[in-house]
């Protein structure tokens, strides 16, 4: 597995030549989203300019005469789009393949990367997480392996529901709610597991302290108060069974979790289900995609991408779900 | 309509003084259920001891004092008949006589590398997590009971019900330091 240190020296030997190679195929991308928005945008500003001139004249004939040339950039501008959205999946699937691959690969030679692969539905529900139901379900970048003798698998996920409103009027409308966004992560935990056991992120004890922790509810268990304060901040933990969720959560789980939280800064849902231990870590952005309007040569991005996919050799090597001294093999 | 007053002022403190005492005695009853689970664990780590025993006399018989010792202790604790201190004190003595025979063990490497060792001393460290995890749970709950029944309003009603305080369950200071074979139980 390469370290941090040597990841600068990678960059420089090897992926700095395969992103230079794809920075025409960017640039490519990049000139035809560009040329087609502006094809697109100027010819509607223009019009609507001139719509506001002739109306004030009662001249709406006139109008429409000046403003049939610029349909057809609108509409050459729509093409060069939609070639320009063909070329990004293209530079897309090349980047998945020559650069994020490779990331994973100097990681750990034995992990399974998949580009279009990801967490499946059955996993999703038997983490039992999030229990709103999803109308959406996408992911991507799947990466799976063992790490000594933990197998886990990882990828990115983002699942909405749809939520429909309807306004004053009686008109129907419709928005995308999301429920997760970001790292989905699962792994073999190192104990046998008889019921569940839930870790959220704790807004309300953090917010108001002790008072806080009346607050905290939840359908999946009783609260679980546990004896580090620094971990009662970040998380709330709740449970069927209050001796079994103190023998997944020992002192130094507990302390792993606190580390874990605080290197990656996002809100974070755990789960002891099963045979396993699933992990939601929320992001905004989309991961491990490449950026189209700003150079992809940058050590910066490369070492973001290790990062995320370090958090899998973290989350097993901070829970020590290496460690099999206990009677599950 | 000043009695109507008094009797809803009457009914909101009876109500009140209900819901305290529920809240008592549920509190009461989880500390009980808390020991009664620390209690199975401890059971369960007795019954490990004869075969643990066993199997390291077979490659440590020079250890003979200390398997006695423990054994002694295993069938003091289950004689029955301890209150929960009594039980609390032979846990910790046990606990430091499990201890020190894996530090002896340490001395024979035959021991170490058989098979069924492997085995016990896997089952005995299952054992070993689930009774602290029971401790933590225990101690918990006390925590939980020791509030209520120490702060206003709860205490008055406790008066009533005449609750004492419990004690959380401490590791001892002999368990805190390093084992010594040799003094043990000296």
């Amino acid at each position: 597995m390469i370290k941090k240190e040597e990841l600068q020296s990678l960059f420089e030997i090897e992926l700095k030549d395969k992103l230079t190679g794809l920075e025409g195929l960017r640039k490519c991308v990049a000139k035809r989203i560009f040329c087609g928005i502006a094809l697109v945008a100027l010819p509607i500003i223009v019009g609507i300019a001139l719509f506001a001139f002739v109306s004030s004249n009662n001249n709406t004939m006139q109008w429409m005469v000046n403003v049939s040339p610029f349909i057809v950039f609108i509409i050459a501008g729509i093409v060069l789009l939609f070639f320009g959205m063909k070329k990004k999946r293209e530079y897309r699937c090349r980047y998945k393949a020559d650069v994020v691959s490779e990331v994973v690969r100097v990681i750990d030679s034995e992990w399974n990367y998949l580009p279009d692969g990801c967490i499946t539905y059955s996993e999703y529900h038997s983490s039992d997480l999030f229990r709103q139901h999803f109308d959406r379900y996408r992911g991507d970048d799947l990466i799976s392996g063992v790490i000594d003798k933990t197998d886990f698998r990882c990828s990115e996920l983002h699942t909405e529901y749809k939520e429909v409103t309807h306004d004053k009027d009686g008109k129907r409308q419709e928005r995308w709610v999301t429920i997760f966004k970001g790292l989905f992560f699962n792994a073999d935990f190192n104990k046998k597991i008889r019921v569940q056991t839930y870790v959220q992120p704790d807004t309300s004890e953090r917010l108001l302290g002790k008072f806080g922790q009346k607050l905290q509810f939840s359908n999946k268990g009783k609260l679980v108060k546990l004896e580090n304060p620094e971990f009662e901040k970040f998380f709330s933990v709740f449970s069927t069974d209050q001796t079994e969720a103190r023998y997944i959560l020992t002192p130094a789980i507990m302390e792993a979790l606190v580390n874990i939280y605080k290197q990656y800064k996002r809100r974070m849902h755990l789960s002891f289900v099963g045979s396993r231990v699933y992990v939601a870590m929320s992001f905004k952005k989309d991961l491990f995609e490449p950026k189209i309007f700003t150079s992809g040569v940058k050590y910066d991005d490369v070492e973001f991408m290790y990062n995320l996919f370090m958090v899998n050799a973290t989350i097993i090597h901070e829970l020590n779900l290496n460690t099999r001294i206990w009677t599950k093999d | 309509m000043e009695i109507i007053g008094i009797v809803i002022t009457v009914g909101i403190l009876i109500l009140f003084c209900i819901i305290i005492y529920n809240n008592l005695v549920r509190k009461r009853n989880e500390v009980d259920n808390a020991f009664g689970g620390m209690d199975v664990q401890l059971k369960k780590r007795y019954d490990l001891i004869p075969n643990l025993v066993a199997t390291v006399k077979q490659y440590a018989s020079h250890e003979k004092e200390l398997f006695e010792k423990v054994t002694e202790l295993r069938s003091k604790a289950n004689s029955g008949k301890l209150s929960a201190d009594e039980k609390v004190a032979i846990d910790n003595q046990i606990s430091a006589g499990m201890k020190s025979i894996m530090v002896a063990v340490e001395n024979y490497p035959e021991l170490k590398a058989s098979e069924n060792f492997i085995n016990l001393h896997r089952t005995l460290n299952e054992t070993e997590s689930q009774l602290s995890a029971a401790r933590r749970t225990y101690n918990a709950v006390i925590t939980d009971y020791n509030n209520a029944i120490q702060t206003f309003p709860g205490n008055v009603i406790a008066g009533m019900m005449k609750l004492q305080r419990k004690e959380v369950f401490v590791i001892q200071d002999v368990e805190r330091q390093n084992v010594d074979v040799k003094n043990l139980f000296n």
